[in-house]
């Protein structure tokens, strides 16, 4: 990549960050025809630039464009829906599409379990809380966003940083990935028996090298499970412990704090 | 031409193509055998207006869901409105994809699976899916603006968010036995023999499994005694209470579709998917267009068998109350399923996963040590407020009267 490169995804960045802060939710009238305009026109750059200079063009590379361009637009809606539900809906899509693209990188393993445990669970407790919360009405809260030209400076000054960083030394980020997929074969080749697949290769990968890791994980979802259930038991007075009693049918009718 | 045709792209496109056709035939006359079931459970005759003994009732529906006016209430989030059932719609039909219909075909020399696709991850692609149904009946109860409808949905979803973790661990069961995901691979091993008479369908090692994964199968497509999303006496319709014309149909159409997908689904994990002892056409040897045709068929009984099974439940238990629905699932399914399977992990370690001697031994045991743990914790089966009395005087912790309660 040459330095001009370099500086046309700066400013490629620049310009998305741009469109991003007049399409975020304010009061005021409405920015969004430049917002738009400015955020596809970059948008398009971005992908461009990818696809010519970067990315080694290949039979999918159409839908790794289609799908990242995709989730950029859904990732952007997330936060400029003025309805939470949608932006709930939204960050569906982001999953889903980043999804694809794990399968296009023969990661289909990662990809369901995505969709199973984001798509499938997360967001729709997120999705759950958000129906109870509100029912079709804008609220203030809903119609303006919390500091958002600090929030967009910091978030693309820090993407364009990662961006820059790591499509710098294409050769060398190339051999890294090599290596380490010969890594990772090596060692679903170690173990004996083992089926072949993404599957395995991602077992092999989690009980022999990051072991550790995954206990770790294990134990924090532990300690976080028992902290939701202590602080979702609800306490209520029995007889013969010392606190005040109330006849069975009208615990939950009293607004008295015990 | 013919050369795409042989190939695993042409068969899978023409299997998409006839798969599709024959499940919009099969979901249509799952609704006609759906009534005829309950006129007979029922003693009546059911639909017998329409063609002979009333077959062409399910074009008569078909035809009135599409003629009717399509009403879009003038309260409703029109946007999610329309998006619900085509979200429901699609997700029910595209599970459909991994499941594996007959084995292989020899076409021109070669071997073509018949197939949609044969991911890596089948199984996990299936799940996968089938969780994203769940959007379907929370975007309709939300969108619909309307608090029954918000009532059915939010109880969908925290009874399908709850019946997915059975469900999961009674696959892992059958994933630890047989050792694969891809769901051809789980159909393969089924196909032999223990002592050549009784075929190694995984239903013989895990019954228990089996008959768990059927019930949070039924929780999941949402049928009776789980059917509390639309309970009609509390909830009018529950999430499809304002709904109409085609947009309800298609809200029906997917409920039966993933009744089969569910079907499908346990017949490969233990029923040995096309597999049927004895028969020559069924067995994976055999690979002509004609063992084709009979493995789908005897996959189609297998789905048949299921359904029948699950219609005949719906006429004949009661629904549940939602306390009981939660109790039963996080208070006995999911500590019990969890028994299973620290039990196949354990007979995985000493290598007696696949011998059906230990694996049914360790089933009792698991039985056996539920049932003494639910016994000797007393624990009160219904929970109602008036079985509260006869718990006075006893030692009681906080956390199990508050769940009596609410």
């Amino acid at each position: 990549m040459t330095p001009s490169t370099g500086y046309l995804l700066y400013l490629l960045f620049a310009m998305g960050g741009a469109g991003l802060y007049l399409l975020l939710p304010q009061p005021g009238k409405s920015r969004a025809l430049p917002g738009v305009a400015l955020s596809v026109l970059a948008l398009a750059g971005l992908l461009s630039v990818l696809a010519v200079k970067v990315i080694a063009p290949s039979d999918t590379s159409a839908y790794f464009c289609l799908f990242s361009a995709i989730a950029i637009f859904g990732a952007s809606r997330v936060i400029t829906h003025r309805k939470p539900v949608y932006s709930a809906l939204y960050f569906v899509l982001v999953v889903i599409s980043v999804a694809a693209l794990l399968v296009l990188q023969r990661a289909e393993f990662l990809a369901v379990a995505l969709i199973i445990v984001y798509a499938g669970a997360i967001i729709v407790t997120y999705l759950f809380v958000i129906m109870l919360a509100q029912q079709s009405h804008e609220t203030v809260y809903d119609t303006r966003a919390r500091e958002p030209f600090f929030a967009v400076l910091v978030g693309f000054v820090l993407m364009a940083a990662i961006t820059g960083k790591a499509v710098e030394p294409a050769t060398t980020s190339e051999a890294k990935i090599v290596t380490a997929q010969f890594a990772q074969q090596n060692l679903a080749g170690a173990i004996e028996g083992l089926p072949e697949g993404n599957t395995a290769d991602v077992a092999a990968a989690l009980l022999t090298k990051y072991i550790v890791v995954l206990e770790i994980a294990g134990v924090l979802l532990l300690v976080s499970m028992v902290g939701a259930v202590a602080l979702s038991r609800k306490k209520i007075p029995v007889e013969g412990h010392g606190l005040p009693t109330r006849p069975l049918g009208q615990i939950g009718k009293e607004v008295e704090p015990f | 031409m013919t050369e795409f045709l042989t190939s695993q792209f042409g068969v899978s496109i023409i299997l998409a193509g006839v798969v599709f056709g024959i499940l919009q035939g099969a979901v249509a006359y799952c609704i006609y055998f759906e009534r005829k079931i309950a006129a007979w459970i029922q003693d009546r005759c059911g639909p017998n207006r329409v063609g002979p003994a009333g077959l062409l009732q399910p074009l008569a529906d078909g035809g009135k869901m599409i003629l009717k006016e399509d009403v879009i209430p003038g309260h409703v989030d029109k946007n999610l409105f329309v998006l619900a059932p085509a979200i429901m719609f699609i997700v029910a039909f595209v599970g459909f994809a991994a499941i594996p219909w007959g084995g292989q075909l020899e076409l021109g020399g070669k071997l073509v699976s018949i197939q949609v696709a044969s991911p890596d991850i089948g199984l996990l692609y299936i799940l996968g899916v089938a969780s994203m149904g769940i959007y379907g009946v929370v975007l309709g109860g939300w969108s619909s603006n309307n608090k029954y409808s918000l009532f059915g949905a939010i109880r969908a979803t925290a009874q399908m968010l709850s019946y997915e973790i059975p469900m999961g661990l009674c696959i892992l069961v059958i994933v630890l036995t047989v050792g694969a995901i891809r769901l051809e691979d789980i159909v393969l091993p089924q196909t032999a023999y223990w002592s050549d008479v009784i075929p190694k369908w995984n239903v013989f090692l895990h019954p228990l499994a089996f008959i768990v994964l059927f019930v949070t199968m039924l929780a999941e497509a949402n049928r009776t005694p789980f059917d509390l999303a639309e309970a009609e006496q509390e909830l009018v319709g529950g999430f499809h209470t304002e709904y109409s014309a085609l947009k309800f149909g298609m809200f029906f159409l997917a409920e039966y579709a993933s009744m089969i997908t569910s079907s499908a689904l346990l017949a490969v994990l233990f029923l040995g998917g096309w597999h049927l002892p004895w028969i020559p056409w069924a067995q994976p040897e055999a690979t002509g267009i004609a063992a084709v045709i009979v493995k789908m068929l005897v996959m189609g009984g297998k789905i048949a068998g299921s359904l029948f099974v699950m219609m005949w439940l719906r006429w004949t238990l009661p629904r549940f109350r939602f306390d009981q629905l939660m109790r039963l699932a996080w208070g006995g399914l999911i500590p019990f399923t969890l028994g299973l399977f620290v039990l196949t992990v354990g007979l995985l370690y000493f290598d007696k996963h696949q011998s059906p001697l230990w694996t049914l031994g360790g089933n009792a045991v698991v039985l056996v040590l539920t049932l003494a743990v639910a016994g000797l914790s007393r624990r009160d089966v219904t929970g109602r407020p008036a079985s509260l009395p006869s718990l006075e005087g006893r030692s009681l912790t906080h956390g199990r009267l508050a769940g009596d309660v609410s």
